[in-house]
């Protein structure tokens, strides 16, 4: 098989038995692999009333077809669950090199079932599939566990070549906040799934293989590589912006059109002095780290001088710098390069964590809450106060428990659910939506709640890269956000990372998809195959309750216009979006896909 | 005589070159056992070594190297496709394998994909 290694591994941990199976040449057809496949299994095996964190729930690493076979920034390995936090579906983005090197182990996908009796670590080592005891590894956060794991093998060469997925205290204590982290970096969209696997008590997942990967026709996919890595290098943004700071060049660009939030969204004007990409550079030692067969290299490293993360430091991306920086008043890149350094080791996930404690500051500036009450010094600005949050938090102690359940919980436990920023539970991503108009929309629609992972509408909305639209115009967005979320699922379902779209169109993947795997796509094939996807996820999330209700912003986005800074009096029009994004999707006006739509997609069955 | 010149200061660990050294020697295979680079990974720097052939004098002449304050093993760092360690020996044959250059006029793969100049083709 080319691409794919065709085999998938499912482990039933109650049982503490495994075994491997072929994948079907339809399935993979249909729904290609990664993300695709993983929602297809999810949606067949998980039941959507089922409590998430019960054995019943089900969780899956799914690498897609190109990871591992040189393609470009082929790397990201999907897990896929019901998630803890939202309910719907989750689905996480592992980038680094556990994807690639899980092909390598022999296997596309590998399956997790039932509850382990005590906690186990799942180990794949040239075809060797055990459970390994890891009560000794219980409790320590993820860099340790990594650290004593490779430790604990044999020699020191196996140990350079083995990858771990591991969850922090965070998920061992069963936090709906909770994420995965591998390779010492987190996986992005992954709140409510460290809990899932802590729920399991499944502490890491260890893979190192020595199989090959085919490829079907070698000497055009490596001609295609070629020419997508000088394309790469002819654009600005992917050879320089990207390469330089990896994502936290989005911020002065943000600031500039007001989409910045700062507050849990109550104003866009906060000092870019201090976090600019200038600040940065200042504040950091920038030091590229690439993911598998990436040219662009946009993880950056540094060495944060505190003697307990010393050489762990990873530098705070758009999202971090957003969600646990201006978003809860801080300015100061030194606290928010800790903090994310804190949720690395503890496995907590920087958005649903920022925006949780964005929630909290909030409901002590209103004095709904009082720091007396919530026994944590948590006020706006107060970067202390938030470290300490976050370390309690993770650990249980104290009187954060009341945190831990999210800010959708603490929201609506103090009566003010209005206060709480995002979609099915999951906080906003750090873009206003009053300012950013499409962006708005997917934030109502996606099938995991307001994650901008799934739909990069920004590229064209404000990097303009293939089209010059107006950030705050509502004309053409709702065609652009099918279209984005579209190609994030194909691009998901294949393997491959969304930042290289800045640089390069999804047409120009083409080619290298069909070098690769030997099939004849189309475009439009591919993005048929992401909307296929997007409706099965929406089908799976409208048997576990979601509906129209639920493809609301909160209402300070649709009421209270914009208060300052280069957005200001601007108010997202969401709802009048709505009805033409159904039409476009093909589902009736309560949000429900139509028989024609589904029959169209062959998901008629379900 | 040309060859490859390696700045690790620029290597960010993505190991693109493995990948690009391995389709170019086995026909359409992707796999990083079976290329004649690999890149290295010790206290969180990345050190891309091009496999060469074993001879004594490499273990005889071996000494600790320090960078940074970090010291090293210089094992992490040999060329030789040694029975000591699994790297630079095929894994489905047990042939040690040796950096060629890619053929004549020397063309490597590896340097071609390397985008951030790590690896670079140099004469002298």
């Amino acid at each position: 098989m080319n691409g794919w290694y065709g085999r998938c591994l499912r482990v039933n941990l109650t049982e503490g038995r495994h075994k491997v199976e072929k994948l079907d040449g339809d399935l993979l057809k249909n729904f290609l692999g990664g993300r695709g496949l993983g929602v297809k299994v999810c949606f067949d095996e998980v039941s959507p009333q089922a409590d998430p964190l019960s054995p019943d729930n089900k969780l899956i690493f799914s690498s897609g077809p190109m990871v591992g076979t040189g393609a470009v920034t082929g790397a990201s390995c999907n897990v896929v669950t019901r998630s803890a936090l939202t309910g719907t579906l989750a689905c996480a983005k592992m980038r680094g090199h556990f994807g690639a090197e899980m092909k390598f182990a022999g296997f596309d996908m590998i399956i997790i079932e039932g509850k382990a009796e005590t906690p186990v670590i799942l180990s794949i080592m040239d075809d060797k599939i055990r459970l390994i005891p890891a009560l000794e590894y219980w409790g320590r956060s993820t860099s340790e566990t990594e650290d004593k794991f490779k430790e604990s093998l044999s020699d020191q060469w196996s140990a350079r070549e083995t990858f771990l997925a591991t969850i922090g205290p965070a998920g061992e204590n069963l936090l709906p906040l909770a994420n995965i982290v591998n390779d010492r970096f987190l996986s992005v969209g992954g709140a409510g799934i460290g809990a899932v696997m802590g729920s399991k008590n499944l502490k890491a997942v260890a893979v190192k293989g020595q199989h090959s990967l085919k490829v079907a026709d070698g000497n055009r996919f490596v001609q295609v590589v070629n020419t997508m890595i000088n394309k790469l290098n002819s654009v600005p943004l992917t050879s320089q912006s990207m390469p330089q700071w990896g994502s936290a060049f989005l911020v002065g660009l943000c600031y500039q059109k007001g989409i910045l939030p700062g507050n849990n969204f109550q104003k866009t004007s906060v000092s870019l002095r201090n976090i600019g990409t200038e600040a940065l550079e200042g504040a950091f030692a920038l030091r590229s780290r690439g993911c598998f067969s990436c040219p662009i290299a946009c993880i950056k490293k540094t060495d944060i001088k505190h003697h307990a993360y010393e050489g762990k430091g990873m530098i705070p991306t758009y999202l971090a710098i957003g969600s646990l920086g201006t978003n809860c008043g801080v300015s100061d890149l030194s606290i928010i390069g800790m903090a994310n350094m804190l949720c690395a080791e503890m496995g907590l996930d920087p958005v649903a964590t920022g925006g949780l404690l964005a929630t909290a500051m909030e409901l002590v500036e209103k004095k709904i809450a009082t720091t007396e009450e919530l026994k944590i010094d948590i006020r706006f600005g107060n970067g202390n106060g938030m470290m300490d949050a976050l370390r309690l938090i993770s650990t249980k102690k104290g009187h954060a428990k009341r945190l831990g359940q999210g800010g959708k919980a603490l929201a609506e436990s103090l009566e003010s659910p209005d206060l709480f920023m995002g979609v099915k539970g999951m906080p906003l991503s750090p873009f206003d939506p009053r300012a950013l108009q499409g962006m708005g929309l997917h934030f109502a629609t996606c099938n995991y709640g307001s994650h901008h992972l799934y739909a990069y509408t920004f590229i064209d909305e404000l990097l303009n890269v293939n089209e010059n639209l107006d950030p705050s115009e509502i004309k053409g967005k709702p065609g652009l956000v099918k279209l984005y979320q579209d190609t994030t699922a194909a691009m998901d379902s294949l393997g491959l990372c969304c930042w290289p779209l800045l640089g390069l169109k999804f047409k120009n993947f083409v080619p290298l998809v069909n070098s690769c795997l030997g099939t004849n796509y189309s475009a439009e094939d591919l993005l048929f195959i992401g909307e296929r996807v997007w409706n099965l996820e929406r089908l799976f999330n409208m048997k576990a309750g979601f509906d129209k209700s639920h493809d609301v912003l909160p209402h300070r986005f649709t009421e209270e216009p914009i208060s300052d800074g280069n957005g200001e009096e601007k108010i997202s029009r969401v709802n009048e979006m709505l009805p033409e994004y159904y039409y476009l999707r093909g589902w009736n006006e309560q949000g429900e896909p139509m028989k024609e739509t589904l029959k169209a997609l062959g998901l008629e069955d379900t | 005589m040309p060859r490859i010149k390696i700045d690790h200061t620029k290597c960010t660990g993505c190991r693109h070159c493995e990948i690009a050294c391995s389709l170019n020697h086995v026909a359409n295979t992707a796999n990083p056992r079976r290329a004649r680079i690999r890149v290295m990974k010790d206290k969180n720097r990345y050190y891309p070594v091009i496999s060469g052939p074993f001879v004594d004098a490499a273990c005889t002449s071996k000494h600790i190297i320090e960078i940074d304050g970090h010291r090293y093993d210089m094992c992490a760092f040999c060329r030789a496709s040694c029975p000591e360690k699994p790297f630079f020996i095929e894994a489905e044959t047990g042939i040690p394998l040796k950096c060629d250059f890619c053929g004549i006029p020397p063309s490597p793969s590896c340097v071609r994909w390397c985008n951030t100049g790590a690896l670079e083709l140099v004469e002298d």
